[in-house]
């Protein structure tokens, strides 16, 4: 495992166990979430850096502007929930638990 | 099998499509029709082997008994239900009609098969009429409960039959009945080729049922309208044993060993039943309880494996089909009438209804094997092959048939005899369908007395 | 919502399953499952009540997590091995790791627990679409990947089995409860994955039938719960006669549809010397058949008491289409005659 593998993957898993484990805003996982994709941003900018290819650089932009795109439904969600819910607060997503 | 099994199915299109005053005597006459048809199958029988071989269907010396109960059962079923079906919306007795046939058709396509998946596909698919039959047709909210017993007692000893039958279709490479008892004996030495053998056998004890896994029979059969109480009785009980003595020829190094307590077991059983019996208050949860005194016999005859004992247990199926069928009858006359199962309720019905206590004199001794009837010769065999094989079984089965001559003797005393009492005078009379149903039920029996040989299968 | 807005989203909902069909590109099958995610969000919250949005939040939150597990597991695939093509994933790492987000994906036990209340919060049609055509992404996935983890995919799918059917026998709302048999049902699947990738599929076509009867049949009664069953012989009384047969085809009794993959997945599992296994997974549809048994008691076999005004709505003319209702009851009903006709047609399409 090389130092930037390293790296990124302690990045991944501290974002996925901040949003695991940090339930009590929506924005935080959502932070958390976004945290997440900005270290596989890191992980293919650098996978293409190392590989120096033409043809695979345009994959980090490409996972960019996905995440932007869901990184912008996921805070739409944040403020569809604000809305019905009153607050973005994990627990008073309980309406559909039984 | 197909002149049998394509006018059963054309009976469901027949039912949909009479005008509603000629339903019931469409489809009774329609099934009595294929049921006469259906004797024919018993012309074949002095050959040993099979015959109306098919690709998929045959029937043999063991088999043929079955299919024509079967065939016999749909029009007294059609007989017993017109009563309490009258006040249903016409499309709800269609449906009913329907429910029956369906019944019909895959009880003749499992006793016909010769194929041991296929019988066990056609084994499982009748829990789906008699489960409807159950559960919609039934009259207390009981009856939900009895449905939910009925099909998971019966799936959770058929599922591993499943796996245990295509575990043996990957070691045989064929589940085909006409080879399979050809087939070289298996080794069978391990701890798991044990648990193989129990898986083949459960599901058909559990439908028996054996004592202990007989919870179901009694809730389904108190709770089941008439018709499902008959079918059940005469003919899904018998698919068990039907179902053992095609899997006993598989099972063969083992089944000496490992038998043992399941005979101790079912003779135990027809006495604890029995015993049950003589204390039961509803009359037909006696009659259930009888069936599951009966098919314990059946059990020890069955697992006894001597020519003797297989010959025994088709008969006594047979003759057990028929008689307690007539009893599900007679007590569903007594039903009708007075709207009660309980018996201290409806004593001394001879005085209002005579001729039906002729019916249930007949019906009773055939319950507790009056000589003559094919009855007494199934238990005879049975009891002779289970004391040739230890002594000690004289025990068991005497005191057995004590208790069931004491307590059919005791139905009949308590439902015919004594003062009536004074709540039930003004009672309808017996109606001439009655007469016929019993007359249709025990018919067959009597005549069965003179040629015995019709149904007691391989030992020709 | 708008009627070009519905066509976009729908055309892009098919669209990212068609990329993830296609791709054999890591990345390529990522953007397919986003683009599919993205489109059905709002799908999902487009009546605006709290339990829509909820359960698109929940959604978008399970989905996006297991996206980027995907996305994360195929990197180290590409730090470790140098390759980001689907079928040639050789090192376990990733591919445990990638196995537990499709899991995560398609609702498979442990990881299931966001499935039954997201599909509570939506109504009947898009709750249809999340449990057949959302399951086809992830699942072909799981179909290319190299079976190196034989006892992962065991163990999830007898997980599933049991969580489905325990699960379920508590509920008394029926979206949960078609829920849990879509758990149940892709527990079978995934557990017949490894030996054999057609039965997996025909399982999973068989339970789409299956599955697509009964949303349509309870939309029809419009009825969400157990109670609101009981007078839906007043609505359709045809529908309402052949519903238990939908229900325990659904439960797997024979001689129904639903018997056949359950069948099959039992031989094929005999063959590869899993008895227990077999009769473990045989013995937990009965789990699931109870609750299947207890809708159809409440559907059918017994019959609430009615005002004589509240019997005849069947009467009246129904705006639904009862076309693929119809079609889809018949072959949730009668498919069993016919399965060496649809074994073989799925083992041609396997190879």
């Amino acid at each position: 495992m090389t130092p930037v593998h390293f790296t990124f993957s302690s990045a991944f898993m501290l974002g996925l166990t901040g949003l695991t484990f940090h339930r009590t805003h929506l924005l935080s996982a959502l932070l958390c979430l976004e945290g997440m994709m900005l270290s596989l941003f890191v992980a293919l900018s650098l996978w293409a850096l190392q590989l120096s290819s033409i043809s695979f650089s345009a994959s980090p932009l490409l996972l960019l502007a996905f995440s932007a795109c869901e990184a912008s439904a996921g805070l739409a969600l944040l403020v569809a929930t604000a809305r019905t819910h009153g607050s973005d607060r994990m627990q008073s997503l309980n309406l559909l638990q039984c | 099998m197909l002149k049998i099994l394509l006018p059963t199915l054309m009976l469901i299109p027949t039912a949909w499509l009479v005008p509603g005053k000629w339903l019931w005597p469409t489809t009774l006459l329609h099934s009595l029709i294929i049921a006469l048809i259906s004797l024919t199958w018993l012309t074949n029988l002095s050959e040993v082997g099979w015959s109306s071989l098919g690709s998929y269907l045959a029937t043999d010396a063991l088999s043929t008994p079955l299919l024509v109960l079967t065939c016999w059962l749909l029009p007294l079923m059609l007989l017993a239900s017109q009563n309490h079906t009258a006040s249903e919306p016409i499309n709800r007795q269609r449906m009913y009609v329907t429910l029956l046939t369906s019944l019909q058709f895959f009880l003749i396509l499992a006793f016909g098969a010769t194929e041991v998946i296929m019988f066990y596909v056609m084994f499982e698919a009748t829990l789906i009429p008699t489960l409807i039959l159950i559960t919609r047709w039934g009259n207390q909210a009981e009856r939900l409960n009895a449905g939910t017993y009925f099909l998971f007692y019966t799936l959770a000893g058929s599922l591993p039959l499943l796996v245990a039958l295509l575990l043996l279709q990957n070691n045989a490479g064929s589940l085909s009945l006409l080879t399979l008892a050809y087939s070289p004996p298996m080794q069978l030495t391990t701890y798991g080729d044990k648990l193989w053998w129990a898986a083949c056998l459960l599901a058909f004890l559990v439908k028996m049922p054996l004592y202990g896994v007989h919870l179901w029979l009694p809730k389904a059969h108190v709770e089941a309208p008439v018709a499902g109480s008959m079918i059940l009785a005469a003919v899904l009980l018998k698919l068990g044993g039907y179902g053992m003595m095609r899997m006993l020829t598989i099972l063969e190094p083992l089944t000496k060993e490992l038998s043992y307590p399941f005979i101790i077991f079912a003779l135990w059983g027809v006495l604890m039943t029995g015993s049950i019996c003589l204390r039961q208050t509803d009359l037909k949860s006696l009659i259930a309880y009888s069936s599951v005194s009966h098919m314990g016999l059946v059990v020890g005859g069955i697992l006894i494996q001597t020519p003797w004992g297989f010959s025994g247990a088709l008969i006594l199926m047979i003759a057990h089909g028929l008689t307690s069928s007539a009893l599900f009858c007679l007590a569903n006359t007594n039903y009708e009438r007075t709207h009660s199962r309980t018996m201290v309720l409806a004593r001394g019905l001879q005085m209002v209804l005579p001729l039906m206590t002729a019916w249930w004199f007949i019906a009773s001794l055939a319950n507790l094997a009056l000589p003559p009837l094919p009855n007494l010769m199934g238990e005879l065999m049975i009891i002779v092959s289970l004391f040739n094989w230890s002594w000690w079984t004289l025990a068991l089965t005497g005191a057995g048939t004590l208790i069931t001559a004491g307590y059919s003797l005791y139905m009949f005393l308590m439902t015919q005899r004594g003062q009536l009492p004074t709540h039930i005078t003004a009672l309808e009379p017996s109606h001439s369908r009655e007469h016929l149903l019993m007359a249709l039920h025990l018919l067959p029996l009597i005549l069965l007395v003179l040629k015995p040989e019709l149904i007691w299968g391989w030992t020709a | 919502m708008s009627p070009f807005i519905l066509a976009t989203l729908l055309f892009a909902l098919g669209l990212g399953t068609m990329i993830t069909f296609a791709s054999s590109h890591w990345l390529l099958a990522w953007m397919g499952l986003e683009i599919n995610t993205l489109a059905i969000l709002p799908l999902m919250a487009q009546h605006h009540h709290p339990r829509a949005i909820e359960a698109t939040t929940k959604y978008f939150i399970a989905q996006a997590t297991a996206a980027a597990m995907l996305l994360f597991a195929s990197a180290t695939n590409a730090w470790l091995t140098g390759q980001w093509d689907i079928q040639l994933m050789t090192h376990p790492l990733p591919v445990t790791l990638i196995t537990l987000a499709l899991a995560l994906k398609m609702g498979l036990a442990p990881m299931h627990s966001w499935l039954p209340e997201v599909i509570q919060g939506v109504d009947f049609t898009t709750g249809l679409v999340l449990s057949t055509w959302q399951k086809l992404a992830p699942f072909v996935l799981l179909l290319q990947l190299q079976p190196t983890n034989s006892t992962l995919l065991l163990a999830l799918g007898t997980a599933s089995t049991l969580v489905g059917g325990w699960g379920g026998l508590n509920q008394t709302q029926l979206r949960k409860i078609l829920a849990y048999s879509s758990i149940a049902h892709l527990g079978w699947m995934t557990i017949v994955l490894q030996f054999s990738p057609s039965l997996a599929l025909l399982t999973l076509i068989v339970y789409f039938t299956m599955t697509f009867s009964a949303f349509l049949m309870f939309k029809l009664n419009n009825s969400t719960n157990l109670n609101s069953l009981a007078i839906s012989w007043t609505k359709a009384p045809v529908a309402t006669a052949l519903a238990p047969l939908v229900l325990l085809s659904l439960g797997g009794l024979p001689p129904l549809t639903g018997f056949m993959s359950k069948w099959l997945i039992l031989q094929e599992l005999t063959k590869q010397d899993l008895m227990p296994l077999a009769t473990l997974l045989a013995l937990s549809a009965l789990l699931s058949l109870y609750f299947y048994l207890r809708l159809a008691y409440s559907l059918t076999l017994t019959v609430s008491p009615n005002t004589l005004i509240g019997t005849t709505p069947w009467r009246h003319p129904t705006s639904h289409l009862t076309l693929l209702l119809s079609t889809s009851t018949v072959a949730t009903v009668f498919l069993l005659p016919i399965t060496p006709a649809i074994v073989t047609l799925f083992s041609l399409l396997g190879t």
